[in-house]
């Protein structure tokens, strides 16, 4: 009873590592900047993270970490709840797509098809705040945005490979 | 080697029998969430809450290294203009003095005036002031996080958020010891404004950027490029005369104003509790 319980608790943590990891990204985002220069660049880890953490573990990253990295976008936003967990259940499928057609083995492959899927995401998304708010939103804060998060993609994976490789570890002991 | 399911989703049944329906079931869901905030439910007030309630900390937390490097920047920079700051306050200062014995006597000249006319004063404001712990602003939302510390009683949504230099946002949710404010800059954000000049009247929108837009504005408008726009009061919601966005630019077809705070220099800000027709507790507080 006693070892059953502790499995699903290790398992239970495992399952929330990717969606702690993201988050955590997430919130240092939200620092206050020092010039007006570094308050104009900003980029979105949550979208680097459902991709990354999608294409290395999807059996403990499911569309549900998705869903609920979603809420919490909404609320740390000042977005209407719902606006973020569409465009993440998009990025999903779209993920999801990319890594059932394609077997990807280079990083550099994955970085273009990374910049793909964020591409329509972030289109998706401004259509849906443009048609909600009947506003169209500023395409020149939008491109910085994407720019941005495409670039920082190798950095970002880079935190989240040396997380995995923890948690692997988690794992294994787990196993053994 | 083919990875084992891990148990946390081997035990969860429901999770398989849901799987062929699960994107378009969770698809609805957020369509019904977008749906329900629209119509403003107090569930969806009550998720967010808590959300911010669990998270807010943790971003307070988080943030201090960031915060106290900023902080050494600016104090750094502060200390190598120490000179000419001091040159600039001085004159300012002299400015003051004659702005205050001008004030005294407008002040004393507008009391007289007031009991005239017997002019009623607007309602009791307090005011509470927070500090910034984080900010999030990008093409789809622009929004702060400020730690109000034991005054989450006092502070209510709505209430108006200022700097030294006027309204930055208004008090979108409170939840323990933080409140999220919208800015004027948000998408959703609508102020009613009014030209502190001309007293023209208008709906202040924000546009995700830096500039702002002014619409339902009168047909023949005295509005000119560098007007100040204040908060008119219509609604109740804001107290009259907060000063909000100089006017940028006027055309036939467009007006354009800037907001007066400078999200990047913002540490410090205001509540001003305001209430039109306040309750009996609220009211006592104002006392």
């Amino acid at each position: 009873m006693k070892t059953g319980l502790k499995k699903f608790f290790t398992s239970f943590a495992i399952f929330v590592v990717p969606i702690i990891s993201i988050l955590f990204l997430e919130i240092l985002v939200y620092t206050p900047r020092i010039n007006d220069f570094l308050n104009f660049l900003r980029f979105a880890p949550f979208y680097i993270g459902i991709y990354y953490w999608l294409s290395l573990r999807p059996d403990i990253f499911n569309i549900f970490s998705a869903f609920t990295l979603g809420i919490f976008a909404d609320v740390l936003s000042s977005n209407t709840l719902g606006i973020n967990i569409l465009s993440f259940l998009i990025l999903y499928i779209i993920s999801n797509r990319i890594f059932s057609y394609f077997n990807i083995k280079k990083f550099t492959y994955s970085w273009l098809l990374f910049t793909l899927a964020l591409l329509i995401t972030l289109v998706f998304k401004s259509i849906l705040v443009s048609l909600f708010y009947r506003k169209l939103i500023p395409f020149n804060y939008l491109f910085i945005e994407y720019i941005l998060t495409s670039s920082l993609y190798p950095i970002i994976v880079r935190f989240y490979l040396h997380i995995e490789k923890r948690f692997i570890h988690l794992e294994e002991r787990y196993e053994n | 080697m083919k990875r084992q399911k891990v148990l946390f989703l081997k035990q969860n049944y429901i999770l398989r029998i849901l799987k062929n329906f699960m994107f378009a079931g969770l698809f609805a869901i957020a369509l019904l969430l977008i749906l329900v905030h629209k119509i403003d439910l107090g569930i969806i007030s009550g998720l967010s809450k808590s959300i911010l309630y669990i998270t807010a900390p943790l971003i307070h937390v988080s943030t201090l290294p960031a915060v106290g490097i900023s902080s050494l920047y600016k104090k750094t920079s502060e200390f190598l203009n120490v000179y000419e700051e001091n040159e600039r306050l001085k004159k300012e200062n002299e400015q003051l003095y004659l702005l205050k014995n001008q004030i005294r006597a407008l002040k004393s000249e507008n009391k007289n005036l007031k009991d005239l006319l017997h002019h009623f004063d607007t309602p009791n404001t307090k005011s509470y002031t927070a500090y910034i712990i984080a900010e999030n602003g990008n093409a789809f939302s622009n929004s702060l996080i400020i730690y109000i510390g034991k005054n989450q009683d006092k502070i209510k949504q709505g209430y108006a958020v200022v700097n030294s230099k006027g309204l930055i946002g208004r008090i979108e949710l409170v939840s323990g010891n933080y409140a999220k404010v919208s800015l004027i800059t948000d998408i959703n954000s609508k102020i009613p404004v009014v030209s502190a000049k001309s007293r023209d009247r208008g709906i202040l929108l924000g546009q995700n950027k830096k500039e702002l837009s002014l619409i339902f504005t009168p047909l023949l408008a005295e509005l000119h490029d560098g007007d100040m726009l204040v908060t008119s009061g219509v609604g109740g919601g804001l107290p009259p005369d907060i000063p909000v966005a100089k006017i940028n630019k006027v055309t036939l077809d467009k007006i354009t104003a800037s907001p007066l705070f400078n999200p990047s220099k913002i540490e410090i800000v205001k509540i001003i509790a305001y209430d039109v027709n306040p309750d009996k507790k609220t009211l006592k507080e104002l006392e």
